[in-house]
């Protein structure tokens, strides 16, 4: 099981390698698009800090714990698409009939295929994520542990929705446009603050769009360095992400039986 | 001699549906219906069929892409959609139309992450690596960006890396789509000698005849999902259509010559290219004719080209065939 593990993080290492040496063939792309989603998400965290200069504490909630909540959202989302990028196109490559060409080879499906990819500007998020806790919240080492620790939880947690999401086009066709609904709708509450939210938002936010797990859970854990609450945002993304595998592997059932042709009428 | 590929009763069949709410209806489409055969290890065979025929579905069906409706499949002694990852380390697949290589890399690059994806061993990667780019000529392009590079020496550097894990069985799928005469004949060439130096079992999809004369030896046509012949290539045109084209050159004019079984094809003053149906007109008889009607400079007899052979297969439809 270990052997097996470390032999698909060598993969996974592998992939990214090569993903990221077919970015920097056009370097000055690459490198545009990291730096605009840098400036990009630095807007947001302006915006928050010229908010919270006027009303210092929002339930609770100070200024570094929102851009906790930014930085956690950023290197999740970031990590997760920088390395597994194909999750963004899982609904289309389904749709397309374009999952052939990863059967062919001799690794489990899902774990291999979502590794195809990479999304460039994910490394603007991810390298934005970690910079803004370092620099604005200036944590401790065991804060800083447990943030690294929390943005892999919070990675686990965007792929296994992304698959989640993505497993739709199993079941409706091209569900490519919905998975993309679904996903900004994930992001844009993702980076609020959750106690904004209360009733049955709060219940959306930890089952329907699980951005209580990125905005809530780990924000906790790092104010209370609390093991609690940080297990709550693993056992969170592990939930996901089993819902995620369960229904990609359900709808592929119906893939290898060739039951996916549609036609229009 | 040992079974590389072995179908019995293949079949299989595609649900449709069109329509909204109670107007929405459901209806089979069979794209393969009950294919039978055996191919023996180390044979070259050419699986052809028209579009639509049914090829591609039996092709997924081989490598455990796609579940049969019916009937039983072996590929190397494994069922291949149950055992599809066990089955994938000893084949290979080129599709023409579709790269395994980085696009923005160099083959090398490629080749390291499938010695990663086969877990293949480093010494005997490195062994193999090397002898396939000698072999297929790749020293000169293989640090270069595959995007650079022509198309006959990505589709060079495409079989090299399907063969890179050393797979017993190699699919193939319009590889020479697309190649000029000389990168086809040098793809051909390269899987004509793997198939013959490493008994290498190669099944082969294409719509260009020479592809199916040069690298196999075998023929199967399929179309509405059935088998509709399957021959050596050499029988095909001498017995499939029983006709040959006589081409004769004469020393003085000649009148057109006119006898049953016999269409001439182009008449000039001094030459005849004759379409012969040899079941109505034995080649004998003609070359008499031929030779009563002037004194002959120069004859030949030729097979009629494997296109037409192909075309004449695929116009006629089985029997019951929907």
């Amino acid at each position: 099981m270990i052997k097996r593990f470390a032999n698909y993080l060598g993969l996974a290492a592998a992939y990214t390698r090569l993903n990221l040496g077919a970015q920097l063939e056009y370097r000055g792309a690459f490198v545009s698009q990291v730096a605009a989603m840098i400036l990009n998400d630095s807007v947001w965290v302006v915006f928050w800090v010229l908010f919270f200069t006027r009303f210092p504490v929002l339930r609770g909630w100070n200024v570094a714990d929102v851009i906790t909540v930014w930085a956690m959202a950023a290197a999740g989302f970031g990590l997760a698409h920088a390395i597994y990028g194909n999750v963004l196109a899982l609904a289309t490559l389904i749709a397309q009939g374009q999952l052939d060409v990863w059967m062919l080879y001799p690794r489990a499906l899902l774990p291999h295929l979502l590794l195809g990819r990479m999304n460039a500007s994910s490394w603007g998020d991810a390298l934005f994520g970690y910079g803004v806790y370092l620099a604005f919240v200036r944590p401790d080492l065991a804060h800083f542990a447990m943030f690294v620790a929390l943005t892999l939880a919070v990675t686990l947690l965007f792929v296994g929705f992304g698959v989640l999401t993505g497993s739709l086009s199993f079941f409706v066709g091209n569900a490519a446009g919905l998975a993309d609904q679904w996903r900004f709708a994930m992001i844009t509450f993702s980076t609020y603050p959750a106690v904004l939210f209360e009733g049955a938002i709060k219940l959306l936010l930890y089952t329907l769009v699980p951005a209580g797990f990125v905005s809530y859970l780990p924000v906790q854990a790092l104010r209370e360095l609390s093991p609690g609450y940080a297990l709550l945002t693993l056992l969170g993304a592990l939930g996901i992400t089993a819902a995620g595998v369960a229904l990609f592997y359900l709808g592929l059932r119906r893939y290898e039986s060739g039951n996916l042709m549609e036609m229009r009428g | 001699m040992t079974s590389a590929v072995e179908l019995q009763g293949l079949s299989k069949t595609f649900q449709l549906s069109s329509g909204w709410g109670r107007r929405r209806v459901r209806r089979d489409v069979v794209a393969v219906d009950g294919i039978s055969l055996d191919v023996p290890a180390g044979q070259a065979v050419a699986f052809i069929g028209p579009n639509g025929a049914g090829k591609s579905t039996t092709i997924k069906m081989l490598t455990g892409i796609l579940h049969p409706s019916a009937g039983e499949a072996r590929v190397l002694g494994y069922t291949p959609w149950k055992e599809r990852r066990a089955l994938v380390r000893h084949i290979g697949a080129v599709f023409g139309q579709r790269s395994q290589l980085w696009y923005h890399l160099p083959p090398r690059d490629t080749f390291e992450l499938l010695a990663r994806i086969y877990s293949l061993d480093r010494a005997s990667y490195t062994r193999r690596r090397d002898m396939l780019i000698e072999r297929f000529g790749l020293a000169p392009f293989l640090e270069t960006a595959v995007r650079k590079l022509s198309l006959g020496q990505r589709m060079r550097a495409e079989v090299a890396a399907s063969l890179l894990h050393a797979p017993r069985v190699l699919f193939l799928d319009e590889p020479t789509i697309g190649l000029d005469v000389i990168a086809r004949q040098e793809l051909r060439d390269l899987i004509l000698e793997w198939n013959r130096d490493e008994g290498l079992t190669v099944f082969l999809t294409s719509h260009d005849a020479g592809d199916i004369e040069r690298v196999a030896r075998r023929v199967i046509v399929i179309n509405h999902g059935r088998v509709v012949l399957d021959d050596k290539v050499s029988a095909l045109r001498r017995q499939y259509l029983g006709s040959k084209i006589l081409s004769v050159k004469f020393h003085a004019p000649v009148q057109p010559l006119v006898l049953p079984g016999v269409t001439t094809l182009k008449a000039a003053e001094y030459a005849l290219k004759l379409e012969v149906d040899t079941r109505v007109a034995p080649i004998e008889q003609v070359m008499a004719a031929v030779l009563r009607a002037g004194s002959v400079a120069d004859i030949a007899i030729e097979d009629p080209p494997l296109e037409e052979v192909i075309a004449h297969i695929y116009a006629q439809a089985p029997a019951g065939a929907g």
